[in-house]
């Protein structure tokens, strides 16, 4: 119960990060509420004792008509002696890569290559350099980015090396796009207990529901493992306007034609006037 | 200042795209075309995905033609018999240019298309007017008021069937002529998104042999309905009209267009002419570097897909 309490004090502390002086108006009591009553419990069904305990500084990811990206904050609680590996995935699809080649003397698109069950997003942090904790029998759960894609299942088959190389570029457009970030910090832990780690999201993000899951290993093997849902959404104006142009295509298209015959004669109009 | 585009999905500086709008508004005003040829190329090298770019512009150029439109009518400048004939052809132009363009996204060559549409449309259209003001001003030198010449002459092409008389136009030429060069502007205008104004203007004048006053105002009526069939076709298959980037674009419109027309009232046309032809071969030279520099990834990806 002491130990409990004092990882729901150490989430209380580390929630508002940003805001130290929120934290001073808190009641006492008050402080071991979670930050959100309805986002789902952070204790994991499978483990009965709560050796690792996580939360995110935000439960969603919105897009807004003012979102440039966003970095999310995972943080928990572990006993001690382990490690933490973090995973994020986003949804997975069916992803084509093109390559270009000169024909007479112009770049052009000639070779495609499908591939299903691609994440959207995919990155993997640790309090330790990955190689070293993977290499000692965590693998086969958890998957460093390579690992991860070298399973991906060819939608049309080709032979290895082409496909190889078709992976290698699919990597490269993701990681230019900020989706399969290279190096996104690693977990740092304080006090051998406390953990955190960035999570950033670029601008152009997929939508869906990600998965983050925190690994808490120990002589490379997974002692426990708490996963948590992250909806990535567009809300408000933005939702609206992609859901009707989804949806309701003709419909958009026709708001669309009237939005610009009334801007373009009132703008004509005002205009002659000045 | 950033604004999130929904449908384009990604966040742009807002005044980039007020600029952009602006400048192309500053053409339409200056030589009295619609800029989208302009615009649409400048939107895709700040990024906005070709797609995207050629359907909001598409949108742009229904409201830029609307403000024209207004100004033409009330000066009786349209032939509304000739505009409803190229319309027919333009309808089915561009309905056959927005499926065309479906059809060429999803084998993903969509991008290339219309960078080589560009740069061959552009470079031709480029030399052409320069050549033409170039003679012009050279002329004018030698003989200011030089003789003018027939109202217009006769070719093979007036012996095609199906002749119509077209009165405010002062033409009796067969209906094929206007609805093909209807759908060839159609088409052009699904993939690229621009008006064709500047195609379709040289074309009704030198090819139609239509007289000088009424062709801005009867190929703005016809562009305005070919734009407005492009939109709603590219929402209703492809979804890819991005309603916030095309207001963007229509506000900086608004303020461009009559700053351009100012100063095109200020210089003479054979220098608005040369100026215009100098920086549309500018473009085509970009979009030619393009197409022909190593880029720097060779890969891309198409649209996701959920798994099957």
């Amino acid at each position: 119960m002491k130990r409990l309490l004092l990882a729901l004090l150490a989430i209380a502390a580390l929630i508002p990060a940003a805001s130290a002086q929120r934290i001073e108006q808190l009641p006492a009591p008050g402080i071991g509420g979670p930050p959100d009553a309805s986002s789902p419990p952070s204790v994991p069904a499978e483990s009965t004792t709560p050796e690792l305990i996580v939360d995110l500084s935000r439960a969603r990811v919105s897009i807004t008509s003012a979102f440039q990206g966003e970095s999310i904050l995972m943080f928990g609680m572990f006993d001690p002696p382990g490690e933490i590996v973090v995973v994020v995935q986003g949804p997975a699809a069916r992803e084509t890569v093109m390559r270009k080649q000169r024909v007479l003397g112009l770049w052009l698109n000639t070779g495609r290559q499908a591939f299903d069950d691609v994440p959207a997003y995919y990155a993997i942090a640790a309090s330790q350099p990955l190689q070293r904790l993977l290499a000692r029998g965590a693998g086969g759960e958890i998957l460093s980015l390579e690992d991860r894609l070298s399973s991906l299942k060819p939608a049309t088959p080709r032979e290895a090396a082409q496909l190889a190389q078709f992976r290698a570029g699919l990597v490269e457009v993701k990681r230019r796009e900020g989706l399969y970030p290279a190096a996104f910090g690693q977990v740092t832990v304080q006090a051998g207990r406390l953990f955190r780690v960035d999570l950033p999201f670029p601008s152009r993000l997929p939508e869906g529901v990600y998965e983050i899951k925190a690994y808490l290993l120990r002589e490379g093997r997974i002692v426990a493992a708490v996963s948590r849902p992250l909806p990535v959404g567009k809300v408000g104006f933005s939702a609206q306007l992609a859901g009707w142009a989804d949806h309701e295509g003709a419909l958009y298209g026709l708001g669309a034609i009237l939005m610009a015959l009334l801007a373009g004669w009132l703008g004509g109009a005002l205009m002659r006037r000045l | 200042m950033e604004i999130y585009l929904p449908i384009a999905e990604q966040s742009m500086n807002i005044f980039v795209l007020l600029g952009l709008g602006a400048a192309a508004g500053l053409l339409a005003g200056m030589f009295g075309v619609g800029g989208g040829f302009l615009a649409t190329p400048l939107l895709i090298f700040v990024g906005i995905p070709p797609a995207v770019a050629v359907a909001s512009q598409a949108n742009q150029v229904v409201a830029n033609s609307v403000s024209s439109l207004q100004v033409q009518l009330r000066r009786g400048n349209v032939d509304l018999r000739m505009g409803l004939v190229l319309l027919l052809g333009g309808m089915l132009g561009s309905s056959a240019g927005v499926w065309l363009f479906t059809y060429l996204k999803r084998i993903g060559q969509i991008d290339f298309v219309i960078a080589v549409l560009y740069v061959v449309m552009l470079s031709a259209i480029g030399f052409l007017m320069l050549a033409e003001s170039l003679r012009t001003y050279v002329k004018r030198r030698r003989n200011p008021e030089g003789p003018r010449g027939k109202l217009h002459t006769h070719y093979l092409v007036h012996r095609l069937p199906l002749k119509l008389r077209f009165y405010k136009s002062k033409l009796y030429i067969s209906a094929l002529l206007p609805i093909g060069l209807g759908f060839v502007i159609g088409i052009l205008s699904a993939i690229l998104g621009v008006g064709g104004g500047f195609v379709l203007v040289p074309a009704m004048i030198y090819l139609l042999g239509m007289p000088t006053a009424v062709v801005i105002g009867t190929s703005n009526f016809q562009i305005l309905f070919v734009a407005a069939n492009v939109t709603f076709l590219q929402a209703a298959t492809n979804g890819t009209v991005d309603v916030v980037l095309a207001l963007l674009l229509i506000l900086g419109g608004v303020v461009g267009a009559p700053i351009g027309a100012r100063l095109a009232a200020k210089l003479p046309g054979v220098v608005l002419r040369g100026l215009m032809s100098v920086l549309i071969l500018a473009v085509a030279a970009e979009l030619l570097t393009e197409l022909l520099r190593t880029p720097s990834s060779l890969y891309s990806l198409g649209t996701r897909e959920p798994a099957p």
